[in-house]
């Protein structure tokens, strides 16, 4: 039995150890993804918060013979989906095509220069990165950030967000290109 | 038509989630092609970049603040009890049905059942007790056949010494062989007649 499973079966019997364990395993990726979706720190916490509460709740329906991290992931995703729904936010369509205009990078790449160069060049390009994944459409964005932020497989998004392995694939790099576009235009 | 390598392959590649055979394909391409080399460059930056963005920071007892939030746990009912209750409340409706179809009642079963026990158990239980009994002669008559046979085979050797016991053994070898020989023969022979 994983770590995960024997921590849910012990919170299951009434351990609220065994949960508190859960919540500071997953407390960090969670808010990560929540706080590149929201955008908002203090949004994030409370919706991170109000996440691993439903999880709680909803313990007893969690199947172990699934990863608890992409069940998790799942309840956050869902919740999201509320939010926005409920505030009526303008959503962008995916079926967009990326622009594709010139179809080169500003940055000057090959030469990896000296690595403090290279440190501050990376960072420079994670904020520009974090700066246009605001403008990055949800669905896209989201996507994005399950696989880059919070670093699951193309099969564990596509469990998550019950969409194909292809389609996944194709929305990542949708959010690439126009991150790459966006930053280039900034 | 384009010869150049599709963008999409591109970060697949950085992400190693190309195929080994595409991924060959596609170093075998950057080789003779600048301008996808130029392109992977840029996208192994921003890859670099995708892939290394900060983790959110946590305050420090927000776990906590979550655990206080927690409603009371909701225990998950032990499996056995639907089956228990499903098997009871069937139970239950069937001597109800008996009792209607039959006019019996449940003491009358039960006493019908206790007559009917004791009468196998009458029956049953002397013979059971006899064949106990024979059970324990054979054992007895048994171990004291194979404890003599023992004792007569240990003065055997005894007597004969290691080397006569060689000679007994090879010889017992030799006539057990000359059986088996002489009942495939036979065998062989009847196989022929037929």
């Amino acid at each position: 039995m994983t770590e995960d499973r024997l921590l849910v079966s012990r919170a299951l019997k009434g351990d609220r150890k065994a949960y508190e364990m859960i919540v500071r395993k997953y407390e960090q990726p969670l808010t990560s993804y929540l706080h590149r979706m929201t955008g908002e720190r203090e949004a994030a916490l409370d919706f991170a918060q109000e996440v691993f509460i439903k999880a709680y709740c909803s313990l007893a329906s969690y199947r172990p013979a699934f990863k608890f991290s992409t069940w998790l992931f799942k309840i956050a995703s869902n919740h999201l989906i509320d939010h926005w729904r409920k505030k009526k936010l303008p959503t962008v369509s995916i079926d967009q095509p990326v622009d594709e205009g010139d179809d080169s990078l500003t940055p000057q790449i090959p030469d990896p220069g000296p690595s403090t160069a290279r440190r501050f060049e990376l960072a420079e390009i994670r904020e520009k990165i974090e700066r246009a994944l605001e403008t990055v459409p949800e669905a896209l964005r989201e996507l994005f950030v399950l696989r880059h932020v919070s670093e699951f497989s193309y099969e564990e998004i596509a469990d998550i967000k019950g969409l194909p392995v292809g389609t996944v694939k194709n929305r990542v790099f949708q959010a690439k290109e126009m991150l790459r576009k966006r930053m280039e235009a900034s | 038509m384009t010869d150049h390598l599709r963008p999409e392959d591109l970060y697949l590649y950085l992400e190693g989630e190309l195929g080994a055979f595409d991924a060959g394909h596609l170093e075998e391409h950057l080789e003779t092609c600048p301008d996808c080399r130029r392109a992977l460059a840029e996208r192994r930056l921003l890859h670099e970049g995708f892939t290394s963005l900060p983790p959110f920071e946590v305050p420090r007892g927000f776990a906590a603040a979550v655990l206080e939030r927690l409603p009371a746990p909701k225990l998950r009912k032990a499996p056995w009890l639907m089956p228990l209750i499903a098997a009871a409340a069937s139970l239950a409706t069937g001597l109800v049905g008996f009792y209607l179809f039959t006019g019996t009642t449940f003491v009358d079963l039960l006493i019908g059942w206790n007559r009917f026990s004791s009468a196998l158990a009458g029956r049953v239980l002397p013979l059971a007790v006899k064949t106990l009994k024979l059970g324990g002669i054979l054992t007895r008559v048994i171990g004291d056949l194979l404890s003599m046979g023992l004792q007569g085979l240990t003065t055997f050797t005894r007597v004969l010494g290691p080397a006569g016991t060689i000679i007994a053994l090879g010889l017992a070898l030799l006539l057990v062989s000359f059986l088996v020989f002489l009942g495939t023969r036979k065998s062989l022979h009847q196989g022929e007649e037929e």
